[in-house]
């Protein structure tokens, strides 16, 4: 590595903040000076964020290319990390406006002290139970880390870097977009249906619904067990059905194109309880002069689900969306782990599995604590992408 | 109101009572990877009598759920400076477990001392292959204590009706004998099976005299490579897929700790006749033919008839004693490893699960009592062990970050089970990714 890099990039990072925050400045009438001055600084922490820690070892004479686009794309995401948050806070200050919405609602609190002594609690729970475990996963992510040794090495992005080329880590990522995918899609086409049977006014439709709810309330374990009962190839009762019904023997479990099968269908089974709860409580506000107008119409029953009830289910259809994704993602872990062990031929070894793999059965902390970033970056990254374009097709209503 | 105040009184009878008994007993805590009444209880039971006969030790036993929790929870204890005073390990953590740092060797311990109140540990009376397994630079370090071996489960109810009268020994025998089964009328699914667990692929190389890793299977030096890979490895998933392309194998996709369960419900559901597993659960693989109506006798493991039976290698787990123990818990803690594996001991813990009477006095006291006579599958894992020639192959490997490797084995045995890969690809390309981890293992450990 020149020796004179780091100072570079440093140089590097006040022109490009300095010329943001002085640009952003003066389109809002105020002194570019001052807004060049703070975005020098801005950009130099900005770059220095992720590379002073690494020391600019992605940069280092016998690092590769991949090395190399790393520190850049880290170096990017610094200043980006840092520049932006700054640009709006001081645009914010400079223009005399309060941080924090102006609080003007009755009952809100009026000091400063009161209220974050009250958050307090939480706040410290969260920093230590939360934050700085998760701090302390970037500097883990950069180290040859093993449970019970009490040595470490620093590898640079070694840890990253080596997932570009391995295929078995493309494959699990593949995977779980797929699965997850599935999960939310099957899940969710399901539950309206469900919902919309149950919903109809029918003897006993209370005890349908609390029924129809339990599923939610057991633990992924226990539905790993129940389904492994039923999923077993030689001994299961699908297979026996099946077996007996139509001649047919499914190897669910011990053949890689079932096996994530019935992983979707016990993970499906499983959060159906959840939506139906939302899906039921949701139709409760579809308003009835608009099917009883659309009904006059003429529309018949389907359109009138298709073109009215759906639409105005859209709001809890986007919230289900989120948070089945979410419990695709990590929450399937249980289920996975009682029924496939993420196996055959890691046919439904998804990244939350696989971090568990590597991190607690193959004791690499480091590997697993890269791996485990990368699929944090990835949920963030595709909660903003379902923001953006959700926003725009759900109607909230009038 | 009279009740109520004879509960209060009760109470704080009771409160001036617990913190006495505290104070006066040492707590000696044991951690150990079972939860199952049958063993989890055995030990339960042994410290409630050991805390009665030495009343100035209290002695907790708390169960994990498996190998891999108890290690985490170990080395994590190990930051917080919370160790309890014995951990149990299973045999092929026992490099980590050296490396580690939280462990002292028995010998060490013990010192000149040959028994610690009252208790003797006759360390010579333990029987030769779990010696020399934990024996470690001529050093006796852990505790052995549920030791096994693989042996093989026939269904002789299924296996007389096609014809075949004794549990095959080779594999060309169990092709023979599968040859006949599938052919009944009433032939089970598959002919047999065998827990996806490394340490069977290790049973069977070991069984060819071939080493799984370098420097003498890393007894004469720390291994740094391993070398599993060999004609002897690949002889060994190339047979077993072929079992499985003529349908005869029965692989259930589990791998691991989960494998075991899948063999137990096909073993003793009959959709299978045979099956290789731990001699840890003889009890219960007989118990299943008695209540199901089927016949299970057991054997050794067949072997393969081109390269010959040199020995097996024994599994199970063994108890470390934690280093830096205040003197009086040390003393506790070897008292009750002396307790805990004594000849009645060690005897009826034999009989309650079917792990190995480690101890020669232990086997002598069965023999007497006619126990082995009456319960002929329970002498199978030692007689394979005592028949066993003692080789750098058979004494076992002893490598760093083994747990992490074995699952790179068991993945190789999946692709060759379920895809059209050739074994000897599969193989070398898992020697090269276990390679890789054992190297990364050794930059962090070795000196």
């Amino acid at each position: 590595m020149d020796s004179s890099l780091p100072l570079l990039v440093a140089v590097l990072g006040a022109v490009l903040g300095g010329g943001l925050l002085g640009w952003s400045f003066r389109r809002a009438s105020q002194s570019p000076a001052l807004g060049a001055g703070i975005g020098a600084v801005a950009g130099v922490f900005g770059v220095g964020l992720f590379m002073a820690p690494l020391n600019f070892c992605t940069f280092e004479a016998d690092r590769t290319t991949a090395d190399n686009v790393f520190g850049v794309l880290l170096i990017a995401a610094g200043f980006l990390l840092i520049v932006l948050p700054v640009r709006w806070v001081a645009l914010r200050l400079a223009a005399g406006q309060r941080l924090i919405g102006a609080q003007s609602t009755p009952g809100a609190f009026k000091g400063t002290v009161l209220p974050w002594l009250f958050l307090l609690p939480t706040l410290t729970v969260l920093v230590l139970f939360l934050y700085y475990p998760s701090f302390d996963t970037f500097r883990l992510s950069t180290l040859l880390a093993r449970l019970g040794t009490p040595r470490t090495a620093f590898v640079c992005v070694n840890n990253y870097t080596r997932l570009i080329a391995d295929t078995s880590y493309l494959n699990s990522l593949v995977l779980t977009l797929l699965i997850s995918a599935a999960i939310v899609v099957i899940g969710l086409v399901l539950s309206l249906t469900v919902a919309n049977f149950a919903y109809q006014p029918i003897k006993g439709a209370k005890i349908y619904r609390a029924l129809l709810v339990w599923p939610y309330a057991i633990s992924p374990a226990v539905a790993g067990v129940i389904f492994l009962i039923l999923f077993n190839p030689t001994g299961g009762i699908i297979n026996y059905f099946l077996g007996s019904l139509f001649n047919l023997k499914i190897p669910w479990l011990n053949d890689p194109a079932f096996a994530p099968w019935a992983i979707i269908l016990a993970s499906v089974w499983k959060s159906m309880g959840y939506n139906i709860l939302f899906y039921l409580a949701g139709l409760q506000n579809v308003p009835n002069d608009l099917l009883e107008a659309a009904a006059i119409d003429g529309a018949n029953a389907l359109q009138r689900f298709v073109r009215i009830v759906v639409p105005m289910l859209s709001p809890i259809t986007f919230f289900l969306v989120i948070t089945n994704m979410t419990y695709a993602f990590f929450d399937t872990f249980g289920t996975i782990d009682y029924l496939t062990g993420g196996g055959p031929l890691s046919s439904t070894t998804t990244l939350m599995y696989r971090i568990y793999q590597v991190g607690i059965r193959n004791n690499d902390l480091g590997k697993a604590s890269a791996e485990s970033i990368i699929l944090f970056v990835l949920v963030i990254g595709l909660t903003y992408l379902q923001f953006r374009g959700g926003e725009r097709r759900v109607s909230y209503g009038a | 109101m009279l009740k109520f105040k004879t509960l209060v009184v009760a109470l704080l009878a009771l409160l001036a009572v617990v913190p006495a008994f505290a104070q006066d007993a040492v707590d000696v805590k044991v951690w150990i990877a079972f939860t199952d009444a049958g063993r989890l209880g055995w030990a339960q039971e042994r410290a409630a009598e050991f805390n009665a006969l030495f009343p100035q030790y209290n002695v907790t036993v708390e169960g994990y759920a498996n190998y891999e929790e108890l290690f985490a929870a170990t080395a994590l204890a190990a930051e917080q400076n919370s160790l309890p005073a014995i951990v149990q390990y299973f045999e092929v953590a026992t490099q980590d477990a050296r490396d580690s740092g939280y462990f002292k060797s028995i010998a060490e311990a013990l010192g000149d001392r040959t028994e610690v109140n009252g208790q003797a540990f006759n360390l010579d009376d333990i029987i030769g292959p779990v010696a020399a397994y934990y024996t470690l630079d001529g050093q006796f370090t852990s505790m052995p204590w549920n030791t096994s071996s693989a042996i093989w489960f026939s269904n002789m109810t299924i296996l007389n009706a096609a014809g075949v009268d004794a549990p095959p020994a080779t594999w060309d025998e169990v092709e023979a004998a599968c040859e006949k089964v599938m052919a009944l009328d009433s032939a089970p699914e598959y002919c047999f099976t065998f827990p996806n667990h490394g340490w069977f692929f290790e049973q069977w190389l070991a069984q060819q005299n071939a080493e799984f890793a370098n420097n003498g299977n890393g007894r004469d030096a720390r291994a740094t490579e391993v070398t599993f890979a060999s004609d002897a490895g690949v002889a060994v998933l190339a047979w077993l897929d072929d079992m499985a392309q003529k349908g005869y194998l029965y692989y259930s996709g589990a791998q691991g700790g989960a494998s075991w369960s899948t063999v137990d419900q096909a073993f003793s559901s009959q959709q299978v006749a045979m099956t290789a597993y731990s001699s840890s659960d003889t009890a219960v693989y007989t118990q299943v033919g008695v209540d199901n109506g089927f016949e299970v006798l057991a054997s050794f493991l067949p072997y393969n008839d081109d390269t010959g039976w040199t020995g097996n290698l024994i599994g199970g787990a063994s108890l470390w004693l934690v280093n830096g123990l205040a003197a009086e818990v040390e003393d506790g803690a070897l008292t009750f490893l002396a307790f805990m594996t004594n000849t009645e001991n060690a005897a009826t813990w034999h009989q309650t699960t079917g792990y190995i009477a480690i101890r020669t006095s232990a086997n002598e006291l069965l023999a007497g009592e006619g126990w082995f006579e009456t319960n002929p599958n329970f002498s199978v894992a030692a007689d394979q062990l005592a028949t066993s020639t003692v080789t750098s192959a058979t004494r076992g490997a002893i490598l760093g970050a083994f747990p992490a490797i074995r699952n790179v084995v068991t993945a190789a045995v999946d692709t060759v089970l379920l895809t059209d890969s050739a074994p000897a690809d599969v193989l070398a390309q898992a020697q090269a990714d276990a390679n890789v981890i054992l190297e990364e293992y050794n930059l962090l450990n070795a000196e």
